[in-house]
């Protein structure tokens, strides 16, 4: 026999215990005289959460008003139903999870610096230029030496390009050759300067602009910077450490810097060698005939 | 009562449990139908509300996510610590496990893989892994940064092949290889819609961000010493911890939700512009970051930047997930639930009648507890 939805008329299977068309309890509406009261909702539906549950109805019309006799059943049906067993992780597993986390991650992180950090920065990286003099020590000008073999220059600086060696990129100022691997390169750059100033205050105005590229810039190991020449001309080499971050990718890397002035200060002369902070040995292997040939212009 | 908008008779509620719209005068919201003002997995939010929590973790009722919401904050103050006590190296890897963590546990809170926890979690965040590692190798052979680094004696100005590569090559190929996992998903069938596809999509794009993180920061995890000055890692923290895998886990949400609507048959501007969107985005991000990081701009206007993107990802992800809950809720036929979203016990149909949540978006235990009832074919003549 079918049953009838006293609510919206539809035809239902017999058996179903609610319309098909409408949702409907079909016994319970059946059977609830139109004038009982409506089912008590259960202790968990007393109170059901604020933000979730759509405001009074000030923003929008409310739905039109059910017949002052009717019980809408859909948000309250019978006691007997089962509540569903909803799947919940407890709050203080979720959280725990997280501080489990980050417990174990600051204990792994500290144990692999400890384990493998330290050794590649605390032992400071020896410069390996030529000639570094205690400051104000006199500067030996070199006599400029024909370059055997291949070389690169520009109107301010000459320098030899060894086997495997590349130039990356030149201009008026600076050559910059990349070693043969590609894991560093070395730049040499020398150029007129007005004001006049000191190696001082250009190695104050390189720290500036490296630390505003490379933020957690610091000079390396506790390395102080030394005073020597380099291709004739006096100066102060020094080295910083610092971070590449770049296309998520994060790479230890240093700089070993040489700024240097002519005796009026009206020229400026530098060089610096960029790599990993692992291969920086080599590199200054690999470019030591580079350093040693390097034919300053400007005088 | 009949609905204002699909006019079938459906149970009294603010919204039609069949089609979702919002019943009665909402003009000052908008188009009732559509019901924007309403987001369909959270309807306490607005589509536009660029939300991290309720747009990546979709099947979670508000009070879930205000646990998750909790978890992830306690998880950040963590990084703040470790960073603050000169703690890097462990700051870094815990901004590379965080949101993956924490998703995994959404994972298992709302069992989107339903039976298949093995199968769905090894092809979405293990093949997320897999895929990381293959194109941060790949990554590696074709952009060295050492080579791109700065050179204040030169004055080659910004290096246009550093940008192409990283701002277009990497994002491009990327895109185009994260969705991978989850597009060769076995038995997918069983994972038949849109938000299925986008839970999974996340999941691999944030396996694949935390490979990228730690192959990526291995070399800095090995030189750091134990404890150094903390410096301006917090920038970098950030976006490790935050940007970085919310961008690969959204793009590569709204690229495999986009392939699921195409796998339901549609295929349309919407799910188009999801693709584009995600890709446009991450070249955006990668390469916008690439050109600040080169020009020396400030890093607080890269984090800006990346916040931006990020949130356009996420305001597009809830349109496209919103729409795809309104045209699939509906065939889910009467039965009584739970809303996952009000907690209310309702008799509904696609939606909850209370707060208008598609109940395609519930957590698959309430799923499972759905009691169907069979459409009478009397009901089913009337509507033909």
């Amino acid at each position: 026999m079918a049953l009838t939805c006293a609510r919206c008329g539809a035809q239902n299977p017999d058996g179903n215990q609610f319309c098909s068309a409408c949702g409907t309890p079909l016994t319970a509406a059946a059977a609830a005289p139109q004038s009982a009261p409506p089912p008590a909702p259960p202790s968990w539906l007393a109170t059901p959460p604020q933000p979730a549950a759509p405001a009074a109805p000030v923003a929008y019309a409310s739905p039109p008003p059910a017949p002052a006799a009717y019980a809408s059943p859909y948000y309250a049906p019978a006691a007997a139903m089962p509540q569903a067993p909803v799947h919940r992780t407890p709050w203080i597993l979720i959280v725990s999870a997280i501080v489990a986390l980050i417990v174990v991650m600051a204990g792994c992180g500290t144990a692999i610096a400890l384990l493998g950090g330290k050794a590649s920065i605390s032992g400071g990286i020896t410069p390996d230029l030529p000639s570094p003099s205690p400051a104000g020590s006199p500067s030996p000008v070199a006599s400029p030496i024909p370059i055997q073999g291949p070389s690169a220059t520009n109107p301010v600086v000459t320098v030899p390009v060894p086997a495997g060696w590349a130039v990356s990129a030149k201009d008026n100022e600076s050559i910059t050759l990349s070693d043969p691997n590609g894991l560093g390169f070395v730049s040499v750059a020398s150029g007129l300067q007005n004001p006049h100033m000191t190696a001082q205050q250009q190695k104050a105005d390189f720290d500036t602009v490296w630390k505003s590229k490379y933020p957690d810039t610091v000079e390396c190991g506790g390395v102080r910077p030394t005073t020597g020449s380099l291709g004739g001309v006096q100066g102060i080499f020094w080295q910083l450490c610092f971070t590449i971050v770049s296309s998520g990718r994060s790479l230890p890397a240093e700089t070993d810097v040489f700024v240097g002035t002519n005796a009026d200060g009206s020229t400026w002369y530098g060089v610096i060698l960029v790599t990993a902070q692992t291969y920086m040995q080599n590199l200054k292997s690999e470019a030591a005939p580079i350093l040693k040939g390097i034919q300053w212009k400007l005088k | 009562m009949r609905c204002d908008h699909c006019s079938h008779d459906v149970p009294d509620g603010v919204f039609c449990t069949r089609c979702g719209a919002h019943q009665g005068t909402t003009e000052e919201f908008g188009n009732a139908k559509t019901r924007e003002h309403r987001y369909a997995a959270h309807p306490g939010e607005h589509v536009a509300q660029p939300s991290v929590l309720t747009t990546l973790m979709p099947h979670l009722g508000h009070h879930k996510i205000h646990e998750f919401r909790w978890a992830f904050i306690a998880g950040l103050a963590g990084i703040l610590v470790l960073y603050l006590a000169g703690l890097i190296s462990a700051a870094i890897l815990l901004s590379a496990f965080l949101v993956p963590v924490l998703y995994l546990i959404y994972l298992y809170e709302a069992q989107v893989y339903r039976d298949e926890p093995a199968i769905v979690l090894g092809f979405t965040l293990g093949g997320g892994i897999i895929i990381g590692i293959v194109a941060t190798v790949f990554e590696r052979i074709v952009y060295n940064p050492l080579q791109y680094s700065a050179n204040p004696f030169s004055h080659a100005g910004v290096s246009v092949g550093g940008l192409l590569i990283v701002g277009l090559l990497l994002p491009v190929v990327q895109e185009a290889l994260k969705p991978l996992p989850a597009f060769f998903l076995p038995k997918r069938a069983d994972f038949p819609e849109t938000v299925d596809g986008l839970v999974f999509g996340i999941a691999a794009g944030l396996g694949f961000s935390l490979a990228q993180a730690l192959i990526g920061f291995s070399e800095v995890l090995t030189a750091l010493p134990a404890h150094v000055e903390p410096g301006n890692w917090i920038y970098d923290l950030t976006t490790l911890a935050v940007f970085q895998p919310l961008l690969q886990g959204s793009a590569t949400g709204m690229i495999v939700a986009a392939i699921w609507r195409w796998r339901r048959g549609r295929l349309a501007g919407r799910e188009i512009g999801a693709v584009a969107m995600a890709v446009i985005a991450h070249i955006a991000f990668a390469g916008g970051t690439q050109l600040m990081k080169e020009t020396s701009v400030n890093s607080l206007f890269i984090l800006v930047w990346q916040a931006a993107i990020v949130g356009a990802l996420l305001i597009y992800i809830r349109y496209l997930l919103h729409h795809s809950l309104l045209e699939e809720a509906a065939h889910m036929g009467y039965a009584e639930t739970v809303c996952a979203n009000c907690h209310m016990h309702i008799v509904a149909s696609g939606f909850c009648p209370n707060c208008g949540m598609a109940l395609t978006a519930a957590p698959n235990a309430v799923k499972r507890s759905r009691r169907p009832r069979v459409e009478s074919p009397a009901s089913a003549a009337r509507k033909s």
